[in-house]
């Protein structure tokens, strides 16, 4: 029986213009989605290639010259790899810097040298950006706005329209349990959506896989999956929504605008303006207060270690372990300030995201971000990636030059480490990598959360049809 | 009769449960938006006040003008119309440096209102984004049923049996309907200024209530165009079902999709990489040409050895570099000697250091404006120009149009900010013309502040006004025309429709 509903629902919306403006709209977008992915991605890899490879030929260089060139240079610039499943969600990638600067000097006196620290550069990409701005067109766009709102179009009169029409009376007329008729029309509704989202979906893939520039992997297509059951999770939000309203009011034309509004308080502005009331309280000071709290540090340093160091002549062990901590406890210092200020931002972003949850849209785009390997929690993981590596270039430069009987074990001075050439290859050298199951800690809660809304709704509308009068 | 009609469709939408429903969020969103948009422009304002306060503390600190003149900078306060179209106010380089090597423009411009870059990655908001999705949908949702809804209920055969013209009556249903609009457009329009007049941080002058005020013009004119565009689709369908869904979908494709997707559709215009690496490569030259004679004047001047120093030993810094990025096309020279004192020997070169400054200033300025001249040209080609084509297309939906009008009136469209650049160029300017003036390169206190520390009290000081009314009028009047040249095609067409129809 629940059979027989949905069926005769599904034949109602196929012949309908609405099923038709929805094909064409899904379909006109995942085609423009997987093109401009076409045009731009292999660009985008064939540079990470590039940046990488003259990552290796820094180390290799300064690895040939001395063990000391490479602790003082540092590893140089560390990048991050692009996610191939960029059109799903765009996720801010551009707000994000692309690297993190492994080599970043600040002065030289004499003979001594400051040692590399680690900085996070910020991408401001809007600066002198003068084009219009505009959303990208990714599955996050294209299922967080337009699927959402086509299945609102979808439900909005399922109930109420009937009643209107009074079939809804002779439907009932028949031996049918209420529930049946719900998860009938709920069926009839989500079949006519997925329709034509699925062959969207199936045309986007269809376009990106025959092209010979961009390859997709396994573990891509199984990302896909779970992206595509968020997608269809959130088609069911709404639908169950819409059947709620619809169940609840007695006229198409006010269910019709109840849903928009709430679609557009919650879908289109309630992101931006909780972000807003988010960002009322900056905590992470502006850019110049870094520089001026990194030479106040550095200057305090200075006065502190310049009369002992220069009271032992040049040249004794003395002198040179005095030199050697001056430079680590420097370059320890600042790069502790740059760490300082990143977790302060970061923790900031936090607080923004975790308001802004409320939005279903929010929610769902999130989800799309940790499943494609874009956004800021990937960000967050490059980052960490970055940072082990870091603490392994360092392990592997004292295990060098421990190796190394000559050497004083001084470090952060010329003559007091190893004087011998470092074969490149047994220095490590970075790759940044994605981690699915990480990613799916990262979702997890707001996975319970879109299934839980789901829920809700859905007994919502149960619990409206059942009591509702016909 | 034509009032009595009217009357009839204003009674009839004012009982709807949309009317109150549109009332109601339109209330909600604008009081809400305004609260939230005024607290982040007083955060803005405070970020600007601070970094003005640090920058003028940074030269007072500095005791020769070689080392100020690498300090100063001019810096753009946030625009309180912002709050009704955000525009490029937020996203362009609020600040820049004003250093006589290089003449300004907005590539050149530094941001020091965003202390956290990652903040940027969330959507920013305005009033007029509320407007742009909501009035245009409600002004759908009156419209679908206008005509559609009577000739299924069988009423408009009964107006039509009375001897008045077709187009008073469609005329009657488009007065009736936009006053119904308008209630909830003004009532929050209204709220939003008292908000924004009780605030005690926004000072808003008599030009800025006449901007608002083509603000609200503009927003009258996007309302009618949607409502003209509704009542079309009804008109055109003659069933309420399908009129919705129609409209519906029109909505979805002119508010949401097309100006999002439009940009990534159409081929990107982008300048040449020939115009670009022939502009720079001409630069280059020029300072090329320059290095040139300032060797030349270090080896035939009075002095022995090429030392642009002139061998002074004294406490203090010195730095000398040339600085270029070939994206942007910047290309400068910057010598900065800061000394606190010198030894007994360093007397007998002092005139000499002096004169020699006094050439490289004067030729640093040369080949500063000679840059310019390439530049400018060079710039609006490769990035101004493609941004133009690109907010061309973005003007084939009202949406765009609405917005491009908004921005111009509100000044944060890109000629508004371009106006701080050239004001910043004008204060370059006036700064030359003052060092001149004062022989300030062939002063001592370029370089050393050992006799007197550079006197930074008699320089002139950075103000930036916003241009007046008239100019933003100008700005804002071709798309506000095209807006309403729109409404009365849509009208002329919806009345050709209306007239040759069978009831």
């Amino acid at each position: 029986m629940v059979w027989d509903i949905a069926k005769r629902e599904l034949y109602d919306n196929l012949n309908s213009l609405r099923f038709a403006l929805a094909t064409v709209l899904l379909l006109g977008l995942m085609l423009t989605n997987a093109v401009v992915h076409l045009r731009e991605h292999p660009e985008r890899v064939q540079q990470y290639r590039e940046r990488v490879s003259g990552h290796q030929n820094h180390i290799a260089a300064h690895a040939e010259s001395s063990l000391y060139d490479l602790a003082q240079q540092g590893p140089g610039d560390l990048y991050k790899k692009p996610s191939d499943l960029r059109f799903c969600a765009e996720g801010g990638e551009t707000f994000m810097a692309d690297r993190a600067v492994g080599g970043y000097h600040r002065w030289s006196t004499g003979t001594l040298k400051s040692f590399w620290i680690l900085t996070y550069p910020s991408a401001t990409p809007n600066r002198d950006n003068v084009r219009p701005e505009v959303t990208k067109v990714d599955w996050g766009f294209i299922i967080g706005y337009v699927l959402s709102l086509v299945a609102l179009l979808f439900t909005f009169d399922s109930i109420s329209g009937e009643r209107e029409r009074g079939t809804l009376r002779l439907t009932l007329a028949n031996p049918i349990p209420r529930h049946t008729v719900l998860i009938g029309k709920f069926l009839g509704a989500f079949i006519s959506v997925s329709i034509p989202f699925i062959l969207a979906v199936l045309v986007n893939l269809l376009v990106i896989s025959t092209s010979s520039t961009v390859h997709l992997d396994a573990e891509a297509w199984g990302r896909l999956g779970i992206i595509f059951f968020v997608a269809v999770l959130y088609t069911c939000l709404f639908l169950a929504f819409g059947l709620l309203v619809s169940a609840r009011v007695q006229r198409s034309a006010v269910s019709l605008v109840i849903l928009l509004l709430v679609w557009i308080v919650f879908v289109v502005f309630m992101p931006s303006t909780l972000v807003s009331i988010a960002g009322r309280s900056t905590s992470s000071g502006p850019t110049y207060d870094l520089w001026e709290r990194s030479s106040k540090l550095h200057g305090e340093l200075r006065r502190d270690y310049s009369p002992r160091r220069h009271k032992e002549p040049e040249g004794t062990t003395k002198r040179m372990e005095m030199d050697g901590a001056y430079v680590t406890e420097d370059a320890e210092q600042q790069e502790q300030l740059h760490e300082e200020r990143l977790t302060r931002r970061i923790a900031e972003v936090h607080r923004a995201r975790a308001i802004t949850r409320i939005s279903p849209v929010t929610i769902v785009q999130n989800l799309i971000e940790s499943f494609a390997g874009t956004g800021f929690e990937r960000h967050l993981q490059f980052l960490e990636n970055v940072q082990t590596y870091v603490r392994e270039f360092r392990t592997s430069i004292v295990d060098t030059d421990n190796a190394d009987p000559e050497s004083l074990h001084i470090f952060g001075v010329r003559t007091g480490m190893s004087q011998e050439p470092v074969s490149p290859e047994a220095v490590p050298k970075f790759e940044d990598t994605l981690n699915l199951s990480k990613d799916f800690n990262t979702a997890a809660m707001e996975l319970l959360l879109l299934t839980l809304f789901v829920l809700v709704l859905l007994s919502g509308a149960y619990l409206a049809f059942v009591r509702v009068e016909v | 009769m034509t009032l009595i009609l009217i009357r009839r469709e204003l009674l009839d939408n004012l009982m709807t449960f949309r009317f109150a429903a549109a009332t109601f969020i339109m209330l909600l969103l604008v009081v809400a938006n305004t609260f939230v948009l005024i607290i982040d422009y007083e955060r803005r304002l405070t970020g600007h006040n601070d970094a003005a306060k640090m920058h003028q503390r940074q030269l007072q600190e500095k005791i020769t003008y070689s080392a100020g003149m690498d300090r100063l900078s001019a810096d753009r306060p946030p625009n309180p119309l912002s709050i009704f179209n955000v525009g490029f106010d937020k996203r362009l380089g609020n600040e820049v440096q004003v250093s006589h090597g290089v003449v300004p423009s907005l590539w050149d411009g530094y941001m020091h209102g965003s202390s956290n870059p990652f903040m940027d990655m969330f959507a920013s908001m305005d009033i007029v984004f509320i407007f742009e999705v909501i009035l245009s949908l409600f002004a759908l949702l009156f419209a679908y049923d206008a005509f559609a809804g009577e000739y299924e209920a069988g009423t408009l055969r009964l107006v039509l049996t009375h001897p008045i013209g077709r187009g008073y009556i469609l005329f009657a249903k488009y007065i009736g309907a936009m006053l119904c609009l308008l209630a909830p457009l003004l009532i929050s329009l209204l709220l939003a200024v008292i908000l924004l007049t009780t605030s005690t941080s926004i000072s808003v002058n008599t030009d800025d209530f006449l901007r608002i005020g083509g603000i609200i013009f503009t927003s009258v004119a996007y309302l009618s165009v949607f409502y003209l565009i509704g009542l079309l689709i009804s008109a055109a369908t003659r069933r309420t079902s399908t009129a919705l869904m129609l409209s519906m979908f029109v909505w979805g494709f002119l508010v949401l999709v097309y100006p999002n997707v439009i940009l990534t559709v159409i081929p990107r215009s982008e300048a040449p990489d020939a115009l670009r690496t022939s502009a720079f490569n001409r630069i280059e030259s020029i300072w090329d040409t320059f290095d040139r004679e300032r060797k030349h004047y270090l080896v035939t001047d009075d002095f022995p050895g090429e030392d642009w120093g002139y061998e002074l030993r004294g406490w203090g810094s010195r730095s000398a570099y040339f600085w270029d990025n070939p994206r942007t096309l910047m290309y400068t020279y910057n010598s900065i000697m800061d000394f606190e004192g010198f030894g007994e020997e360093d007397e007998p070169k002092m005139p000499h250091a002096q004169k020699h400054f006094g050439f490289l200033g004067a030729q640093t300025i040369d080949a500063a404006g000679r840059t310019w001249l390439i530049r400018k040209p060079a710039l609006e080609e490769i990035f101004i120009q493609p941004a133009n084509v690109e907010r061309v297309w973005l003007k084939l939906s009202p949406v765009g149009l609405y917005d491009a009008a908004t921005q111009a009136w509100a000044g944060t469209d890109l000629l508004g900010i371009r106006d701080f650049f050239h004001a910043a160029r004008q204060y370059r300017q006036s700064v030359i013309n003052y060092l001149y003036d004062h022989k300030v390169f062939e002063s001592r206190q370029w370089f050393a502040g050992d006799k007197g520390a550079a006197d930074w009290s008699g320089l002139p000081q950075f103000s930036f006004q916003r241009d007046d009314i008239s100019t933003n009028a100008k700005r804002a009047l071709p798309d506000v025309c095209l807006l309403l040249m729109i409404n009365v095609v849509l009208f002329i067409v919806i009345f050709l429709i209306f007239v040759k129809s069978e009831v």
